[in-house]
């Protein structure tokens, strides 16, 4: 009986991961004993689902980033954790069943990474008063059962648009987005903010790959190198992006042209193919791990607070990435701008 | 009814037969004084406007790398439409292709790498044929079936097979080897210099061939010489009168002992193989890698430049080159050159609502005077701006698609039984 259970579902999860695109939604309900009560915060191991976003666990940025909290919270807290990722294309309703899914299985503290989350979150989270959430990137969805995870990626790129003004010798940059969003747009402003504040003559390139609703800009990687190519050819030497896995077309421009470019996300000078990672000047950090290992400590010592929680410079959630030794001339400048953001003497746009 | 049009194919197929050379020189003719006007236009354009990118050989080398993805899908889907099978499911076949792609070449080099894209689109075309021309199934329902499976089954298989690679992960691969590119490197140097030079009309032809002579990839040049073979395969072999005979007449061709499941099918799984070759041309050269969802919708996007290239292969080039262009440009933050492009389209909505205005007897002065005030509308437009607003520009290529259709659409006329499901013994 419990066999033909566990072959049904296994059977059930292939015929749906090739139906809805090779997802792995389905969490396999073999982990736990059939253990349905809410971990409660004590004694018990905590229960923690995470919901992925497009390209999941593996996918070089974002999700990996988001990976390494919950392992990092694994090996330091003792927690439990499921996994589960969107595919590209599903329909709204995958996003609330994958969640839901979560939660029957007993994973009553739930991860959703990215902002693409935060309907179902809403919805989901109004049905499972009693379950936590923590939405990456997104504060569409509020309630008294969810925190939201932002970052100031503005204050980071700010950094990482300085450091190309100090190092750009024809004054033309570049900045490839993948969609224009707003949470993309405020990568472009703090990099302009930080360029300009270097040179405020400084000509900054913008270019965004699709619009929404098409989200293919942020893996159409031969698109991201056509963009990145004509701001090399017109002049541009270093192009930052913000556009997901297009970005490995930048870099394979920047190698083609003899320039640079600049990685986003995670430190794509380590991350990155090998072939192009002497491009890689520095990499605006974002760091999703800190987000999310900081909401699995709180369930767990009991402090989870609703609300909006901004993870900025200050508080470690952007940074600069080192990587390769290409910037190590103008550390101190860099670490200079990065004082006067933490202190508030500079102000950092964010629209 | 069924004779009257088929009287009408008959004698145009009866003119371009009894006066081939003659019909050829003056198509030949006319692509001539197309080619040459419009680099003249173009160049004038460049020069008054100073829009350098306008035809630079980054922005053609751009074009055309963004153009062979699209024509390769729209190639495939003219072999199977013209055999009569309406293939939708282009998109699945090309994803199919990306990861057949990348897959092959990462484990066996780039050539094979071609092969793999060619010979997982084609099952992808083979699947389709046997639900539509075997089994009967409706080609919509079939073709959506094979984009849902052929996404699906790529990310499976690129999940199972790059996980753990160096670089690899589930919905990326590796870095894949590079295809030969060809690059003339003395000669393009010196267009490199002419092009920069900025003179009317040099420059331009310099950076037309330039874009060909620098870093060219093979590939590119073998989708050329595919259309070529193509245009002779489908238009002057008995092969292809008797393909095409499938999607126009599949009736009249089987009671004149043609196989019309055989040729049916066999179009289909060359139009499988061509779409996975544009997937992995994405993949192979384009990108230099897959990645999950990279196709973004350009299967479906060369079926529309083949129904506007009337389903022929100079018209479906010319399409995809269109999509190509404006992609390139809209691509390369062509806000100028997008700009640059109203001056012409001033002039002659300028012209042709004079020239109206002038002919009284058979000139339609309302069609002139808007002409005209469109015309100064367009021109202040240009004079007043510097770019275009950047939400314009990424519009482009659909703005030029909706002009083109709008103009074209009169005179398209797809195969006469394209779409229509064929069974055996069925004639009346």
């Amino acid at each position: 009986m419990r066999h033909a259970t566990k072959v049904a579902a296994i059977v059930a999860a292939a015929a749906l991961g090739l139906a809805a695109c090779g997802s792995s939604d389905t969490p396999s309900t073999t982990s736990s004993d059939g253990a349905t009560q809410p971990a409660a915060g004590g004694g018990e191991k905590l229960k923690v689902g995470m919901a992925y976003d497009v390209g999941g666990r593996g996918d070089q940025s974002f999700n990996d980033a988001a990976a390494k909290g919950l392992d990092k919270a694994k090996s330091e807290l003792g927690v439990e954790g499921q996994e589960a990722a969107a595919t590209n294309g599903e329909p709204e309703s995958a996003r609330e069943e994958r969640l839901q899914q979560l939660i029957d299985a007993g994973y009553t503290n739930i991860v959703a990474v990215g902002f693409a989350y935060a309907p179902s979150v809403k919805k989901v989270a109004a049905e499972n008063k009693d379950v936590k959430f923590a939405l990456v990137d997104s504060t569409d969805a509020a309630g008294p059962n969810i925190e939201n995870i932002t970052f100031a990626e503005n204050e980071g790129s700010f950094l990482v648009g300085a450091a190309a003004a100090l190092k750009t010798k024809t004054n033309v940059i570049g900045f490839v987005g993948g969609v224009e969003t707003p949470l993309i747009k405020k990568f472009e402003v703090g990099y302009i903010a930080g360029a300009k504040a270097v040179n405020p003559k400084i000509e900054v390139k913008v270019k965004y790959l699709t619009q929404p609703p098409d989200f293919s800009g942020f893996s159409s990687v031969d698109k991201g190198k056509a963009a990145a190519e004509g701001m090399y050819q017109q002049g541009a030497d270093i192009v930052y992006h913000a556009a997901g896995g297009s970005g490995g077309g930048v870099f394979q421009a920047a190698k083609a042209a003899g320039k640079l470019a600049i990685g986003v996300d995670s430190d794509q000078a380590l991350t990155a193919d090998p072939s192009v990672r002497d491009v890689i000047l520095t990499s605006m950090i974002k760091r999703v791990d800190v987000g999310v290992f900081d909401f699995i400590k709180s369930v767990k010592d009991g402090n989870f607070k609703a609300g909006e929680k901004v993870f900025d410079l200050k508080a470690g959630g952007v940074d600069y990435a080192t990587t390769g030794g290409k910037i190590d001339d103008i550390k101190d400048k860099l670490d200079g701008y990065k004082q006067k953001i933490i202190s508030g003497e500079i102000k950092v746009p964010a629209a | 009814m069924s004779i009257s049009s088929d009287t009408v194919t008959r004698t145009r197929a009866d003119e371009s037969e009894t006066l081939p050379s003659r019909w050829r020189r003056s198509t030949l003719l006319r692509a001539a004084v197309y080619a040459v006007g419009g680099l003249v236009v173009l160049s004038l354009v460049r020069v008054i406007t100073g829009a350098n990118d306008i035809d630079s050989s980054g922005a053609l080398a751009a074009a055309l790398a963004l153009a062979a993805p699209i024509a390769l899908a729209g190639l495939g889907g003219l072999w199977s439409e013209r055999a009569g099978i309406v293939n939708i499911g282009l998109e699945g076949m090309m994803i199919l292709g990306t990861w057949g792609g990348a897959f092959f070449a990462y484990h066996y080099g780039a050539w094979m790498g071609v092969l793999g894209a060619i010979l997982l689109g084609a099952i992808g075309g083979a699947i389709h044929a046997l639900a539509t021309v075997i089994f009967g199934v409706d080609h919509i329902v079939s073709g959506v079936a094979i984009n849902t499976l052929g996404a699906g089954a790529a990310a499976y298989l690129a999940a199972r097979t790059f996980t753990g690679l160096p670089g690899g992960g589930p919905t990326q691969s590796p870095g894949l080897p590079d295809l030969p590119t060809v690059t003339i490197g003395p000669l393009a140097d010196w267009l490199g210099n002419l092009e920069k030079g900025g003179t009317f009309l040099v420059a331009d032809i310099a950076s037309a061939l330039r874009a060909l002579v620098y870093h060219l990839s093979v590939l590119t040049i073998i989708v050329a010489l595919l259309f070529v073979l193509t245009a002779w395969i489908l238009w002057r072999t008995g092969f292809g009168l008797r393909l095409r005979s499938c999607g126009e007449a599949p009736t009249a061709a089987e009671t004149l002992g043609v196989n019309v499941y055989r040729y049916k099918f066999v179009a289909t799984v060359i139009s499988g193989g061509l779409a996975g070759l544009g997937g992995g041309f994405l993949a192979l050269v384009a990108s230099g890698l897959y990645r999950d969802g990279q196709t973004g919708g350009r299967g479906f996007i060369g079926l529309a430049a083949m129904i506007f290239g009337n389903w022929r292969p100079g018209g479906l080039a010319g399409g995809a080159a269109l999509f190509g262009y404006t992609d390139a440009i809209n691509l390369r933050g062509g806000d100028d050159v997008i700009r640059a492009y109203l001056l012409p389209v001033a002039v002659f909505l300028l012209l042709w609502g004079v020239w109206q205005l002038r002919r009284r007897k058979q000139g339609k002065p309302i069609t002139g005077v808007v002409s005209v005030i469109m015309a100064l509308v367009v021109g202040a437009w240009f004079a007043l701006m510097k770019a275009m607003p950047s939400e314009i520009t990424q519009m482009t290529p659909y703005i030029a698609t909706l002009l083109v259709l709008a103009f074209a659409s009169q005179r398209l006329r797809m195969p006469k039984a394209d779409g229509l499901i064929y069974r055996k013994g069925e004639a009346s």
